[in-house]
């Protein structure tokens, strides 16, 4: 993934990046927020403050993404991530592409 | 080094007359056809560097001029087998002239120009792409899916702080819904456009926006007369709730010519195909 840095776009490039990971971790406290919740082991009391936490994080993100101008880049690195992610996978998952991969290296 | 050592290749007619189509080709060249046999290749002089350009406009415009090409040639000479944009067959000596590599390379691939031919005599290429909206069709499964219906009934009696984390659970949930069902969607919409084709190449599905997911995008080769009835099957996909269907052709079948293989190891193939 390249990121095209220049002083016209330094600002939403570097605030886009740092946004994007803080929304993908996010992402995953959300994902622990909720396997506690199933589990059981949280009060109703606990479960309504994690609630409220990851409601009031989620309504700073949006509102730091609209004054900064910065939503369309922090999607575009989150795009860039999923196709990373994409990529790799599939990989992984299919043995055939292991085989193009020697191919190309030959 | 000249500047005509260069054959600029369009594709492959199959008919062995050598006609001049005029001056219709990339940057106002003379397009003309090299016979052998009983095919032809439909080419320009040009010289031995490809056409490169970093102005967009001008590559935008090449490209065009390469497809109009095409469409005259076809109409003129019936069946051809498109070349991908900037396929460039020079010769490596003096000895032989580039005229004679072209007629080489139609000659030793005679046999398989003439399956492709056979192959897409008649017919066109399509390209398909079927596009939902995620917005709409979460709207149907959450309305409609018991389970997530459940998680929605005990939201409402929530605290704020719960209730949130309930809205998570529902978002999860639907998304979860909507992977599994893309799957059959994929594959119902698949067996019903099949019906109408000759044969489908699956291409990968790009990005489009965030109101419209791509779920297929394939290249159907498809006979001429039958092209209304794959319209009209697709045409009911459009008018389906959240579905949106994008239908274009017919194109040259690019898609379902295999690359040109090289005759003689003493011709070299410039290809820049986009």
């Amino acid at each position: 993934m390249a990121i095209d840095i220049n002083e016209g776009n330094l600002k939403h490039g570097v605030l886009g990046l740092v946004m994007a990971l803080v929304e993908v971790i996010r992402d995953a406290l959300k994902i622990q927020a909720l396997k506690r919740i199933d589990s059981g082991i949280l009060n109703e009391e606990e479960c309504e403050r994690l609630g409220k936490a990851l409601m009031d994080l989620d309504l700073a993100l949006e509102s730091i993404k609209e004054e900064q101008g910065i939503a369309e880049s922090v999607r575009a690195v989150r795009d860039g991530l999923d196709d990373i992610v994409d990529t790799v996978i599939d990989r992984i998952v299919n043995p055939e592409r292991w085989q193009e991969e020697i191919n190309v290296r030959s | 080094m000249s500047t005509s050592r260069g054959r600029y290749i369009y594709g492959v007619a199959s008919t062995g007359c050598a006609v001049s189509l005029g001056g219709m080709g990339i940057d106002g060249s003379e397009v003309y056809t090299i016979p052998y046999d009983s095919l032809c290749a439909i080419v320009h002089n040009c010289s031995t560097e490809p056409y490169q350009s970093t102005d967009e406009e001008r590559v935008k415009k090449w490209v065009r001029t390469h497809q109009g090409v095409l469409d005259e040639a076809k109409k003129a000479l019936g069946t051809v087998i498109p070349l991908g944009f900037d396929t460039i067959l020079q010769s490596k000596d003096e000895v032989i002239s580039p005229d004679q590599v072209v007629k080489d390379w139609l000659k030793g691939d005679h046999a398989r120009f003439q399956t492709v031919m056979e192959r897409i005599k008649g017919r066109d290429e399509y390209g398909v792409q079927i596009f939902y909206d995620p917005r709409v069709i979460a709207k149907q499964i959450s309305e409609e899916n018991q389970e997530i219906r459940k998680i929605r009934e005990e939201m409402a009696a929530k605290s704020p702080g719960m209730a949130y984390l309930y809205k998570q659970k529902v978002e999860r949930a639907v998304k979860a819904e909507i992977e599994k069902l893309a799957g059959e969607w994929f594959r119902d919409f698949y067996r019903r456009i099949k019906d109408h084709c000759d044969d489908i190449v699956v291409e990968k599905t790009k990005k489009a926006d965030r109101n419209r997911v791509m779920l297929l995008n394939i290249s159907c080769l498809v006979v001429r007369q039958k092209v209304n009835n794959l319209g009209e099957e697709l045409e009911k996909t459009n008018n389906t709730e959240g579905f949106s269907v994008h239908f274009s052709g017919p194109w040259p079948p690019y898609s379902f010519v295999a690359q040109p293989t090289i005759a003689t190891p003493d011709v070299k193939v410039e290809s820049n195909a986009t």
